[in-house]
């Protein structure tokens, strides 16, 4: 055989005048491949240099159960990983990750869902601009928008003061510096990708399925229950997905809002290497929360993929 | 839970065959109705009467308002001017959900997560019927479209034929007081077009519920309805009987927009009571006094008059056989022959004109550029003013 490359369309032309139908497909194949590899090079190569390296490296460090990383006589076993649980703390701080994670998702949803059925039923005009406020967001630094949320949620904040110059509370209720705060600032900071997942799925409901439900003597109430809602779980899951992976592996958000606190997992984590030093247990802590997030989608997805509405997935 | 305007305990059309003529009751009737999107009148004054039991064609090309007319009866758009009646009942103001109608889309529009009993049975449980009679429901509106044993499919695993039948079978269990057809064939090849044509003739028949199908397609039209309704930039041309359609065409429009046709211009040369005798080039033709399209029917020798005929109602014949009456012949010359299966289509140059002649007969003497006699008959022949 020559080499592929440089002469790949000399090859084509000789096969082609060949009337030999089974080299086709082997044609066909060669055309995809190579130019379509020959683009993801780049790619290829940067994500294995800075994503897929120094992850095989943490899970490296997270097996060495001796603190002193320079010693040449590194232990290896899973010590580090049967700390977690042994001590309640670790395990309390997942927990909370979680929980913490899950209020965001369902608040992103509750306040996304409206959003997205209005946008989905707008004109591409007016949902152009409503894309517009829903992405503007984004363009503010998230610190920024952090400190943004002190001035509302602090003891001597608007909302406290409000709330008690009208008598309805006595004492400011504690909002920063709490679960509620970080939940306020996830939710708030990953609304826009549940909007917009949410969108893409309602956008491409046929509308002919409403009149038809319509003319079958559907109520607006019962259709949106009975179609539209069903018919949009693809782009519910993938936005929740989205929320939850991202609220789980926040760092910045908490650490503002909730501070000490509101120990999450990535605040943990940074604790342990950046304050303790204790490289190889942080390591480990990276690993178990990169293993919750994964196994808590997984189990998501498959709940919907396999119950009631499978159907809509396909 | 919904609240259905009527008791649904009332029978109205059963699935059952029923014989049932058309009766002089009207079951829509739609008074004025005016529609502007914008700037751009899609109605402008629609009067319709649907007889119970009939199946009446809205057809007409794209824009012409025949889908805005069926949304208006469905309740999917507000006129801006004008009623709607249903029944007898001004439904003017009453959302598509209280209107008790079935209707077929053009996308099919089953609902993808339901299975076929489940979109059937959708209709039923908002009408509150119990599970048992559920059951018997669907299946019988199963059969009826020849669709029994595919209850447990989803949409996704139907072809498209077999969806719109379930699209169908989904509009008429639920016994509605109308079933309102939206171009459901357009998305169906020819052969399943043909085949789902003749069952949806035939299953209107049986059951005897009163339909409004809507098409740009004429030969569905004339093939299907009872009436046909011509429509033109939000306007009615003309309400007839398909055949009155074809060959009695009211206006200029309808007579170009079905089937094919020939024009000629010419000069109007003498008027009597029961014909007009109109000036080709050299030629004379002749037209019945009956056959005037358009509104201004008062003729004058002088006017200056189109006059238009179908290709299948020419006769063409070699030079020696001039002798039939009352046609006139006219001199011609062909300039091409095409041969279609069933007939031959040939084109001749008459008065420098290009005429197609549908015909099946044909001398196999003639070729390109062969003198033939070009005749029709007076009453074959629509004339307008210009």
């Amino acid at each position: 055989m020559e080499p592929i490359r440089s002469y790949a369309s000399q090859e084509i032309k000789q096969e082609t005048n060949q009337i030999e139908p089974q080299k086709e497909p082997k044609l066909k194949k060669r055309k995809v491949w190579v130019p379509g590899l020959l683009l993801l090079t780049p790619i290829l190569l940067f994500i294995f240099g800075f994503f897929v390296i120094p992850m095989l490296y943490i899970l490296y460090l997270s097996f060495i159960s001796t603190d002193n990383l320079g010693a040449n006589d590194a232990v290896y076993s899973i010590k580090n990983y049967t700390q977690l649980f042994s001590d309640s703390y670790y395990l309390s701080s997942l927990w909370l990750t979680v929980k913490i994670s899950l209020y965001s998702v369902l608040v992103a949803l509750f306040l996304g869902y409206p959003v997205a059925l209005t946008m989905a039923k707008s004109s591409a005009r007016i949902r152009g601009y409503i894309t517009l406020l829903i992405v503007s967001p984004l363009l503010v630094s998230i610190v920024v928008r952090n400190f943004g949320w002190y001035l509302l949620l602090l003891p001597n904040g608007t909302i406290n003061q409000t709330l008690m110059s009208l008598g309805i509370i006595n004492a400011p209720l504690k909002l920063l510096f709490s679960e509620i705060g970080v939940v306020i600032g996830l939710s708030n900071a990953y609304l826009p990708f549940m909007i917009l997942s949410i969108v893409a799925s309602l956008y491409n409901i046929d509308p002919s399925l409403d009149k038809a439900g319509a003319i079958l003597g559907a109520s607006p109430f019962r259709r949106f229950f009975s179609i539209t809602l069903p018919l949009s779980i693809p782009g519910i899951v993938s936005g929740c997905i989205l929320v939850f992976s991202l609220s789980m592996s926040a760092y910045v958000t908490p650490a503002l809002m909730g501070g000490a606190n509101v120990p999450v997992m990535p605040v943990v984590i940074y604790d342990q290497i950046n304050n303790l030093l204790h490289w190889t247990f942080g390591s480990a802590l990276s690993y178990i929360l990169l293993a919750t997030t994964v196994i808590s989608v997984a189990i998501f997805t498959r709940v919907f993929e396999k119950g009631k509405f499978k159907e809509v997935f396909r | 839970m919904e609240v259905l305007k009527k008791d649904v305990e009332i029978k109205r059309h059963h699935l059952e065959p029923v014989q049932q003529s058309v009766s002089k009751k009207n079951d829509v009737e739609i008074k004025g109705a005016f529609k502007q999107f914008g700037s751009n009148v899609v109605l402008n004054g629609i009067d319709l009467e649907v007889k119970q039991g009939e199946l009446l064609t809205l057809l007409g090309p794209s824009g012409c308002g025949k889908s805005t007319t069926l949304n208006l009866i469905a309740g999917f758009l507000d006129a801006d001017r004008g009623e709607v009646h249903i029944k007898g009942n001004n439904v003017t103001k009453v959302p598509p959900y209280k209107r008790d109608l079935g209707m077929v889309f053009q996308t099919y529009s089953l609902f993808p997560h339901m299975t076929v009993y489940e979109n059937l049975s959708f209709g039923l449980k908002l009408r509150k019927v119990g599970k048992a009679e559920q059951k018997k429901k669907i299946s019988k509106a199963l059969e009826l479209v020849k669709m029994s044993g595919l209850e447990n499919r989803y949409p996704r695993e139907l072809s498209g034929g077999q969806r719109q039948r379930v699209a169908i079978s989904r509009a008429l269990v639920v016994e509605p007081e109308l079933l309102l057809l939206d171009e459901p064939l357009s998305n169906l090849d020819a052969k399943l077009r043909h085949e789902l044509r003749a069952e949806i003739k035939r299953l209107q028949k049986e059951i005897g519920v009163t339909t409004i199908f809507v098409t740009h397609d004429q030969e569905e039209a004339l093939s299907m309805s009872d009436r046909v309704v011509v429509m033109n930039a939000g306007k009615i041309e003309q309400i007839s009987t398909p055949t009155d359609i074809y060959n009695h065409p009211k206006t200029e429009f309808v007579f170009q927009f079905i089937g094919k046709s020939n024009c000629f211009e010419g000069k109007v040369s003498a008027v009597d009571k029961r014909t007009i005798s109109v000036k080709i080039g050299s030629d004379i033709s002749l037209v019945d006094a009956d056959n005037i399209m358009g509104n201004d029917s008062d003729l004058k020798t002088g006017d200056e008059v189109k006059i238009y005929i179908r290709p299948e109602k020419l006769k063409i014949v070699s030079a020696e056989e001039t002798s039939f009456s009352p046609i006139d012949f006219h001199r011609a010359n062909i300039s091409q022959i095409n041969y279609l299966g069933t007939s031959w289509e040939i084109n001749v140059l008459l008065q420098g004109k290009s005429i197609q002649v549908l015909t099946s007969d044909i001398d196999s003497s003639w070729k390109n550029g062969s003198e033939v006699f070009i005749g029709w008959s007076p009453s074959e022949v629509m004339l307008v003013k210009k």
